[in-house]
């Protein structure tokens, strides 16, 4: 009886079961959604590769609905996973063919027991670098391609090669706290191969530097534990790939895809269907909407993190002076921004945007403007907390001045909801620039952006409406990660729930 | 009665001594009043007991002739200084000198021992404020003074009591921030490059008809004669007309205002009547598959942008279903459905969240166990002490979220085709057209103000904990 029960509490805390769960439902929606849209309303014929497609998620969802069954059973018999349902994952990988990311994350994390950082790291790295070159391979069926186009696919899948080598000596070598020494070059390289964006092999790099270099083993361990903590929720590392994926392809695609099919007019392609050459079809003006989905992806990051980080900077600087100094100084820095707390942000930035004109930087600037007050108010909780601790009274008691006190101890102490915070805004900063250019006051008209796609797709509603359902699910997707991230980060970083 | 009002004056008059803004106020409302007590006093205090006490104690100090032992010292010590120094003083002048100090000290004994003689017999020692407290204890010159002091009476009874102090302190507040926001936006508008006149009438204006244009518009004032005029404008609801179309912007302000009020009431109501149950069921239920689900629908609903949601709303209800009109008329309440449902989407979404961290913290407050261990069954704690309580900070984000509500009904406004207060600034701001924008922004603000106010105002009521905090300060 006790035994039983001690298991039905490894099923509890076992972390590969619910993430099994989360990945047959969401293989089955998918396959769900190919469903609804193998058959378009107005032919009455099957589409064959959304069809295909279909067959493939369904398949897929059935053999891991089985795969968690098998889990659940080891679990509730033996209190672990069976060597041999471990096994199965190896089957589950063949779904990567398929595009379903979910199936093959869990595989991955099925297939090893003993899960490192190290091991998660390096297997996005490999999927990241994965994805990226099968939405780049996409250009293939174009009638031209960029003149780069086949050195940088020829070194994206040499990456990807160096990524797998490196998938699989992480799994042989590297141990919790341990690394053989000549995998430091190993870490450098990888470290350098995130020049592509792919910033989960400069975390893998980094990582594994760490450790073959012998570092001290108390900051190693507060590496690993904030990691795994990270890690275990599955939600938020599958947000951080989607974002580090859209930032790979946004600087990849400088190279790999050719920046004329998205903004040039091309009047003999005007508003075609979905195809293989033009995957989301084409505009009012020709022009390939895939491509200009890839080429939107820049410019949302760029205004999404800027619009962050500058009100992150100055809010943050004004509220840890706010809550560190007099009561006179926190009164009238907070009352001043009360004022500005008080004007919804968007309303804000149109009223900014009127006064100075629509374009990239004032957009970002009238986003920035908006955010202060939040950032200033956080980061005024967090120092007036920070500011009551040990460690700062010793460091006065040591001389140092009122400024270095802050700024070395206090302000480093008090980041983290900082970093949660400015991770959940990102989102709400993409929508706004997405719905600012959708009403024609944020990016210019005629740059690829999410928004400005969108307007377009819009008044193609009724004959045309595959323009304006890929931009926004590519808007929503975005955000989504940035809010599966941001709530992953702020489980993992929030020291009440310690 | 009389004698308890009396009372409760001249308390909340002495409490107020130690705080200087309220002792300004008090002044500056009661002035009338002051001036005249103030003279009475300055003619009534030569008579006072005080200046025979004080003669008394200068004659005691004469008398024990202390003033030339004083002098004694001086000298010696002033003589010292000089060998010392070096310096080239007469005895003369070193006398004088001497003489002044000793004149200083005196008085400064004479201070300390009518303190000390006041203090051992324990009068107080008279002063306005004193005099002024004795006078309020009278009945009859509170009658004689109720009207010209009228100001500074309801000061007074409005600092006797917190909860009256609090919520005139918070309006003061929203008023100051009012404030802030017109010159705000009025400042941004008016450091534009833009130039209206020449938007509005063309490239071929002459030089004439611009300057004429800036005239009839005030556009040629000074800044701070502009920024009057338009805080002027706002408070007595005046905005004058716009720059196109000529129409008055106080009047299509008050027509567009209610449809997209109606609209976001509406997306409240909804966001709360689905949002509440939910989150107290993914709270009650935590990593269930229910919650789960209703976590992951609730990010979902967070991370769609307004527009999307509308236009995808478009086609499939009205394009592929056709069961709802696509654009909204006023006339039809069908069309209402759909711009409340997207507006109130992001909210329902957050009100979620909130409900069920919020819920799921105090369920494991020691409280609560308290209530389990006294056998209350389950649903007894949750209704009679969870709830209430978790719906506090859930109440302050909805005030708080209304207002980005408000904010982003502009881009909904734009896709339903409402003629709401959010696209009416939308399209104003193409020329930029100073008065409609600042007054749709500082309306839509003062809306926002309004509404947080009341919930604070409500929470100074409802929640125990801020009531015992402010009967503390």
């Amino acid at each position: 009886m006790k035994d039983s029960s001690n298991n039905r509490h490894a099923l509890v805390i076992s972390k590969d079961y619910p993430q099994a769960n989360f990945t047959w439902i969401l293989s089955l929606a998918l396959a769900a959604l190919f469903w609804w849209n193998s058959f378009p309303t107005k032919t009455d014929e099957l589409n064959p590769f959304v069809f295909a497609l279909f067959c493939a998620y369904m398949l897929t969802s059935i053999f891991q609905l089985f795969i968690t069954r098998k889990m659940k059973k080891d679990l509730l018999n033996t209190g672990g996973i069976h060597k041999t349902t471990r096994r199965l994952g190896y089957f589950q990988l063949a779904s990567l063919l398929t595009g379903n990311i979910f199936a093959a994350a869990f595989a991955f994390n099925l297939i090893n027991k003993r899960k490192t950082p190290e091991y998660t790291f390096a297997v996005y790295t490999l999927l990241t670098q994965l994805a990226v070159i099968a939405i780049s391979s996409v250009n293939l069926f174009k009638p031209y391609v960029s003149d780069t186009f086949l050195i940088a696919m020829a070194s994206l899948l040499v990456i990807a090669l160096f990524h797998l080598v490196a998938l699989i000596l992480t799994v042989h070598y590297v141990r919790e706290y341990t690394a053989p020494r000549w995998m430091s070059i190993l870490a450098v390289v990888l470290m350098a191969t995130a020049v592509t964006g792919n910033l989960f092999a400069l975390l893998l790099g980094w990582s594994l530097f760490m450790k073959s270099r012998r570092f001290d083993s108390s900051r190693l361990l507060k590496w690993n534990v904030m990691w795994e903590k990270i890690t275990r929720n599955s939600t938020a590392v599958l947000g951080m790939f989607f974002i580090l994926l859209m930032l790979t392809i946004s600087i990849t695609s400088r190279f790999t895809f050719d920046y004329a099919l998205a903004v040039e007019n091309n009047y003999s392609a005007i508003l075609q269907a979905p195809s293989i050459v033009y995957p989301f079809g084409t505009d009012n003006f020709g022009r390939d909407v895939f491509s200009r989905i890839v080429f939107g992806a820049r410019i949302s990051l760029l205004v999404g993190f800027a619009s962050t980080i500058l009100p992150g900077l100055i809010g943050g600087f004004l509220g840890a002076i706010a809550g560190y100094y007099s009561n006179r100084i926190d009164n009238w820095i907070m009352r001043l921004l009360d004022i500005l707390y008080s004007i919804p942000g968007i309303l804000l930035a149109i009223a900014i945007i009127a006064a100075f004109g629509a374009n990239t930087v004032n957009l970002i600037i009238a986003l920035s403007v908006g955010g202060i007050p939040t950032y200033a108010r956080t980061m005024r909780a967090n120092v007036l907390m920070v500011s009551n601790y040990d460690f700062v009274d010793s460091a006065k008691a040591l001389g140092a001045s009122d400024f270095s006190i802050l700024f070395k101890q206090v302000v480093p102490n008090s980041l983290a909801p900082m970093i949660v915070k400015s991770t959940l805004t990102i989102g709400g900063a993409v929508i706004a620039t997405s719905s600012l250019s959708y009403l024609g006051l944020g990016v210019e008209p005629h740059i690829p952006e999410w928004g400005n796609i969108l307007k377009v797709g819009s008044t193609y509603l009724e004959s045309n409406s595959y323009l304006a359902i890929f931009p926004g699910l590519a808007i929503i997707l975005l955000v989504l990660s940035f809010n599966f991230l941001g709530d992953g980060l702020r489980d993992a970083l929030d020291p009440k729930l310690d | 009665m009389a004698y308890t009002i009396t009372s409760l004056l001249q308390k909340s008059y002495k409490e107020a001594q130690g705080k200087t803004v309220v002792q300004v106020l008090l002044v500056l409302a009661g002035l009338p009043v002051h001036l005249v007590i103030y003279f009475i006093y300055l003619i009534r205090k030569k008579d006072q007991s005080r200046d025979t006490v004080l003669k008394d104690i200068a004659l005691e100090l004469s008398k024990e002739q202390l003033s030339d032992q004083w002098h004694a010292d001086y000298v010696d010590q002033l003589s010292r200084k000089r060998t010392f120094f070096q310096e080239n003083v007469s005895d003369k002048e070193l006398h004088e000198v001497a003489e002044k100090l000793v004149e200083e000290r005196k008085k400064e004994e004479i201070t300390r021992r009518t303190v000390d003689y006041f203090n051992q017999n324990g009068i107080q020692r008279t002063t306005y404020s004193v005099y002024f407290q004795s006078l309020l204890e009278r009945r009859h010159f509170l009658l004689c003074t109720l009207l010209p002091g009228v100001l500074m009476y309801a000061i007074l009874l409005l600092i006797s009591n917190p909860f009256l102090t609090y919520i005139a302190e918070r309006l003061i507040q929203s008023v100051l921030v009012i404030v802030g926001v017109a010159i705000l936006v009025f400042t941004i508008l008016y450091i534009s490059p833009f130039d209206p006149a020449s938007n509005i009438l063309g490239e071929s204006a002459t030089q004439e008809q611009i300057a004429a244009f800036n005239q009839l518009h005030g556009l040629d004032l000074p800044y701070w004669q502009q920024l009057l005029n338009a805080l002027k404008g706002i408070a007595t609801f005046d905005l004058g007309s716009s720059f196109a179309g000529n129409e008055d912007v106080a009047t299509s302000i008050a027509n567009k205002f209610p449809v997209t009020l109606t609209i976001a009431l509406f997306s409240v109501i909804m966001a709360v009547v689905i949002a509440i149950p939910v989150g107290i069921l993914s709270a009650t239920r935590p990593n269930s598959f229910l919650d789960y689900s209703f976590m992951f629908i609730a990010l979902i609903g967070l991370s769609i942008p307004n527009f999307w949601q509308g236009l995808i709303f478009i086609l499939n209800f009205s394009i592929k279903l056709n069961w709802l009109p696509a654009t909204y008329s006023p006339s039809n309440h069908l069309s209402m459905i759909m711009p409340i449902v997207v507006l109130g989407t992001a909210l329902t979404a957050s009100i979620a969240r909130m409900m069920r961290s919020s819920l799921l913290e105090i369920i494991h407050e020691d409280y609560i166990i308290t209530a389990r261990a006294k056998g209350l069954s389950k649903s007894q704690m949750l209704w009679k002490h969870a709830v209430g309580n978790a719906m506090i900070p859930v109440i302050t984000v909805i005030g708080l979220l209304f207002g980005g509500m408000l904010g982003g009904a502009a881009v909904t406004e734009k896709v339903f085709n409402i003629r709401g207060i959010g696209s009416y600034i939308v399209d104003k701001q193409f020329i930029p057209d100073i008065p409609a924008i600042m007054g749709g922004v500082v309306y839509i603000a003062i809306t926002i103000s309004l509404v947080n106010l009341l919930i604070d105002i409500l929470y100074a009521f409802l929640d125990p904990r801020i009531r015992s905090k402010i009967n503390q300060s």
